[in-house]
């Protein structure tokens, strides 16, 4: 069902894509110089899969909140399946093709369009061949269902990893072994052995940055918002990506530094702030620079995302590095929206609402994300009742034909006029 | 929100819509003239016709207008002062007319708005159905192709229906497939119960957005769909609510972006 | 006399949720509780003196307001058609729901019933995705939490004879559908599809004891009767949640019977026994079952679904299999492509249908299964 190897073309666009951003980031007046590490990482990231055939590298696809800390103790090198399908669309704005090729392969519109993309791509051979498929059902459905069609598609052997919905110890310990099973999967096809010393290193890094993400989600309450508008994607991204990486420390060391010192100058993000706004779920990838331009110019600043940002509690242990890497997971803010939606997830929007005094909420219904979309209602009773109105904006992450540019302008001006009409 | 403060500005609003387009002045809180007319190729084609027929009786020279716009081509043109979102105008409109007005429907030829209000007619929260045609006046003239009558005579026919046929509230194409095998069928479904079916798709539509949005009376329904009594009255019966309806529910958003206009004289004229 | 036994469940589907038979179990002081998910062990509640019956929507295809209000358009018809029975206060009588985390919709559906709802008990299992010896002690660990959560509630122990008293009237009732199922086999099986969807709907709508007897009844009456002329196409029909006997009949009426199933409301239920011995403690054995059963595409790897999907199209001798799927259902919709393929090589064709829950049949599904059965016509011949 593949094509051949030569045909690497999106990570190929990818590298470049990236290599551009990196170098426009610079030619700014005053680049960021958090922003120029990331795009370095990422030049790197893609680099890394551009070349490992050519460096005999083994390749590990994996669904989003796969834990890569594991894949980085074994130097194997990850390919994080819906980040490079975002930033297909993101980046090459080129998602059209791929989305045909998953109707092609029989995947109806119930499946969301990042995997519907993703099975498309393999399909057609506009993402490399991996040596292994690895998938989860964090987040959803979709990830728990991605897998068995990639490993037909790709042909690759895979390995699924079973998470747990709640948290009690049992189910922390269960997760626990899957890993285990996954390493000793992962030793099996690879020939090569997990390094538990460079695990506790990474563990230790990952705690690090846990420790800065906590802080910066902290430093974001200040006003005016020290952190570009949509910058949360950038740190969603470094964790999906760079999770324990000794890059990503610095990244989000600096990070932290420079919203510091804006913070210290009362300098905004934005030139002149006039909503700050709670983000829940995902905006269309592809109109993520409209959505900025759109941020400066009605001085509208994501500044909190309860479900993107603001990390759960507890330490990770490096002398229990695999029970710290199922632990973290249950700290990744998403997976609560994938536990159940208790009392602990509703005291949180609350808490931020009031905390990052939010005077607005924007959700981005994508059509594709069916748990999400289910909390809709909730949390718009949920702000309601604290007088805070909450935009409700139909969309797909990834598939532009969903809404256009000009309606999601239209309502957003619709939902700014309102909250200057309070 | 007196014009007088002001000196010799005069507001106005206008709604440019896909199929109509809407002008009112007012004079205070009172409508001094309105029109609705066919929209026109372009937005500021439309807008000048309106404003054109809206002042032909009033002898206000057109140079003194303050003019607000809204709806779909209400961004495009050039002379205006501020363009106002629809759901904005619908809430100001909605409000100076029927005070005690809480939630609107407002249903025109695309789009079906739902849109919350304060005491003040301040916007509190809308939503849109952009989706699906089901629940619009497109879908109506669509059905109304479809049985081969007027629109008009649907709705009359619909209160002499006994039951309602089954029509798909999910979708305008289903909707479309099931009204067909309605008609063919032997013996064919009475066409008042097939049109009260495909208004109870519609109200269906209708309400699983106002639900969404927390319903809270009283109600309005504006918009030219608003004209077919047969739905709602459909509407009233499945809501368990009555409803408002403005005199001209058509000028609904025009006279709102017009109280934008008043106001935001006053506010100028404060300066 | 057939269709007066019939007809006893039809009476029972026709006034769900508020059937006599639950009404009258509440007036005498029991108590009744809702199950979302085949992973939910019933024993357990009967065990515990309630009632369990399975929380459904509208049988029918209907508005769903309230559902689509709470739910957003884009989760399944049928989480929205129960929440929309549970907004409408149709289920106020339940005192405890209880569910699993098997797919995202069902998730969401005891979030939101939680929440808006507000049934007095209520519980939900972490259910593991595959069948290994950690996941069955997992699965045994939240089954073991539900049934001290329920103890609790109850403020009443369960015993282990109580339920090995309850698992012995619900093989019974497995047994009985077994035996049911077996006469679909012949080459003309003395009852259809439809009819059989009757049944196998009042099987999680009403008390055991009395679904048993009724059942029995039903069986006696069928063995002894004639299934007349055989039909030429016989027919298997696969997919999630399904409940409208209608849909059934609109495709049995293009001149085929349904043999068989994979449905959640049907074969997925009931098909496999509690198995206790060698000193296996009831619960163990319960989830042991509970987590074994038909697999729900949900379960990893899928492999296990498709083959038993197999077995069972060849010990019913189908000509074609049916794929419902519920629109926005991703776990069913995400195997159609691998699914497909593993029937193809058993050289069994497939047709899938994109339906909204509780949809008759609609001229467009018709016209689809007609020609599907052309097709299958031409091969046999």
């Amino acid at each position: 069902m593949t094509s051949s190897l030569q045909n690497t073309n999106r990570i190929d666009a990818l590298v470049r894509a990236t290599r551009l951003m990196y170098r426009m980031s610079k030619a700014r007046p005053e680049p960021r110089q958090s922003e120029l590490l990331y795009y370095q990482m990422l030049i790197r990231y893609y680099e890394r899969l551009l070349k490992a055939r050519e460096n005999g590298d083994f390749v590990a696809a994996h669904t989003v909140f796969f834990p890569s800390e594991v894949l980085y103790a074994m130097d194997i090198a990850p390919m994080h399946l819906e980040t490079t399908s975002w930033m297909t669309a993101l980046f090459l704005g080129e998602y059209a093709d791929l989305l045909a090729a998953g109707a092609e392969l029989g995947l109806a519109s119930e499946i969301c369009s990042p995997h519907r993309g993703l099975a498309g791509a393999f399909s057609i051979g506009a993402l490399p061949k991996p040596d292994v498929v690895l998938w989860s059902n964090m987040v959803c459905d979709n990830t728990a269902k991605s897998g068995e069609l990639l490993m037909k598609i790709t042909g690759c052997p895979g390995h699924f990893l079973d998470h747990p919905f709640q948290d009690s110890s049992e189910e922390i310990a269960y997760f626990t072994d899957e890993l285990k099973e996954m390493v000793a999967f992962l030793e099996d096809h690879s020939g090569r052995k997990m390094d538990w010393d460079r695990l506790s290193l990474v563990v230790g890094n990952m705690d690090k940055q846990l420790e800065i993400l906590r802080s910066i989600h902290e430093l974001r309450k200040a006003i005016p918002s020290p952190f570009h508008p949509q910058g949360f994607l950038e740190l969603l991204t470094v964790d999906y990506l760079f999770a324990g990486h000794p890059e990503a420390t610095e990244y989000l060391e600096t990070l932290r530094q420079e919203l510091e010192e804006a913070i210290a100058q009362g300098k905004g993000a934005v030139a002149k702030e006039r909503y700050r706004l709670m983000t829940l779920f995902l905006p269309p990838m592809y109109l993520i620079g409209f959505l900025e331009k759109m941020s400066q110019e009605f001085g509208a600043v994501s500044v909190a995302e309860p479900f993107f940002c603001q990390w759960g509690d507890g330490k990770l242990d490096p002398k229990r590095p695999l029970e710290s890497v199922a632990l973290k997971s249950y700290m990744i803010p998403e997976m609560n929206m994938y536990a159940p939606m208790g009392d602990r997830a509703i005291t949180k929007i609350r808490t931020a609402a009031q905390e990052f005094r939010i005077d607005g909420a924007i959700y981005y219904a994508d059509v594709g994300c069916r748990h999400t979309c289910a909390t809709i209602k909730l949390f718009k009773d949920i702000l309601d009742d604290m007088d805070i109105p909450v935009l409700t904006l139909d969309c797909d992450v990834v598939d532009p034909t969903i809404t256009s540019q000009e309606e999601i302008r239209g309502k957003l001006e619709g939902f700014f006029e309102l909250l200057d009409d309070r | 929100m007196a014009i007088s403060d002001s000196g010799s500005l005069v507001p106005i609003g206008i709604d440019v819509g896909s199929t109509t387009t809407k002008a009112v002045l007012v004079d205070g809180r009172t409508v001094k003239s309105s029109c609705v007319i066919m929209s026109s190729d372009t937005a500021e084609q439309s807008a000048r016709q309106a404003i054109e027929e809206t002042l032909s009786s009033t002898g206000i020279p057109s140079d003194l207008l303050y003019a607000v716009a809204t709806g779909a081509g209400g961004k495009s043109i050039p002379f205006v002062r501020q363009s106002k979102s629809i759901a904005g105008c619908l809430a100001r409109g909605s409000n100076l007319l029927l005070p005690s007005v809480r939630m609107l429907i407002d249903m025109g030829a695309e789009s079906l708005t739902v849109v919350k209000l304060n005491s003040q007619g301040k916007l509190t929260d809308w939503g849109t159905h952009d989706k699906c045609a089901s629940g619009t006046g497109i879908f109506l003239e669509q059905m109304a192709r479809l049985m081969q009558m007027p629109i008009e005579d649907m709705a009359m026919l619909s209160f002499r229906a006994n039951s309602r046929a089954d029509v798909s509230s999910t979708c305008a194409v289903f909707a479309e497939s099931e009204v067909i095998s309605h008609i063919h069928r032997v013996p064919p479904t009475p066409k008042e119960e097939i049109v009260a079916g495909i208004y109870l798709a519609m109200v269906h539509r209708i309400l699983t957005l106002c639900k969404r949005l927390g319903i809270e009376p009283d109600i309005a329904v504006t918009g030219g769909v608003a004209l077919n009594t047969g739905l709602v009255s459909i509407l009233e019966e499945e809501a368990g609510i009555k409803t408002l309806q403005p005199a001209n529910p058509q000028i609904v958003a025009a006279l709102g972006a017009a109280v934008f206009a008043a106001e935001s004289i006053a506010k100028e004229g404060r300066l | 006399m057939k269709q007066d036994l019939i007809g006893r469940f039809r009476e029972v589907n026709q006034t769900f949720p508020r059937t006599r038979e639950i009404i009258d179990f509440k007036n005498n002081g029991g108590m009744v509780f809702g199950w979302f998910c085949t992973y939910v062990p019933e024993e357990i509640i009967h065990a515990a003196g309630g009632l369990p019956i399975r929380i459904v929507g509208h049988s029918t295809e209907t508005e769903l307001e309230d559902g689509t209000a709470y739910f957003y358009v884009n989760n399944c018809s049928f989480s929205r058609s129960c929440l929309q029975l549970g907004l409408r206060h149709e289920y106020d009588f339940l005192d405890g729901i209880v569910g699993g985390s098997t797919c995202d919709g069902a998730r969401r559906l005891f979030d939101l019933w939680r929440i808006y709802i507000q049934t007095p008990f209520h519980c939900i299992m972490t259910v593991p995705r595959k069948y290994t010896d950690r996941a069955h002690d997992l699965y045994n660990s939240q089954v073991k939490h539900f049934k001290d959560l329920l103890e609790e509630f109850v403020d009443l122990p369960i015993t282990d004879e109580a339920l090995l008293k309850s698992i012995a009237l619900f093989n019974e009732s497995r047994e009985l559908l077994r035996s049911l199922y077996d006469l679909r086999r012949l080459d003309s099986p003395p009852i259809s599809g439809a009819e059989i969807m009757e049944i196998l709907n009042a099987s999680f709508r009403m008390p055991k004891e009395l679904f048993n007897q009724h059942l029995q009844e039903l069986l006696h009456e069928l063995q002894q009767s004639d299934g007349g002329r055989p039909k030429p196409l016989r027919i298997m029909l696969v997919g999630s949640v399904l409940t409208n006997p209608q849909f059934v009949k609109s495709i049995e009426d293009l001149g085929a019977i349904v043999v068989c199933d994979e449905l959640c409301t049907s074969t997925r239920y009931w098909s496999d026994l509690v198995v206790l011995g060698n000193g296996l403690p009831p619960l163990q054995a319960l989830s042991r079952r509970y987590l074994n059963n038909f697999p729900c595409a949900r379960m990893y790897p899928s492999t296990e679904r498709f083959d038993r999907i197999v077995a069972l199209a060849k010990a019913f001798g189908v000509h074609g299999v049916i794929s419902e799927t519920i629109r926005y259902c991703v776990p069913y919709a995400h195997d159609l492509p691998l699914l497909a393929d593993h029937l193809k090589q058993e050289g069994l064709p497939m047709l899938t249908l994109d339906v909204e829950h509780g949809t008759p049949g609609s001229g467009q599904i018709q016209t689809r299964v007609q020609a599907f059965f052309e097709m299958l016509e031409a091969r046999t011949l």
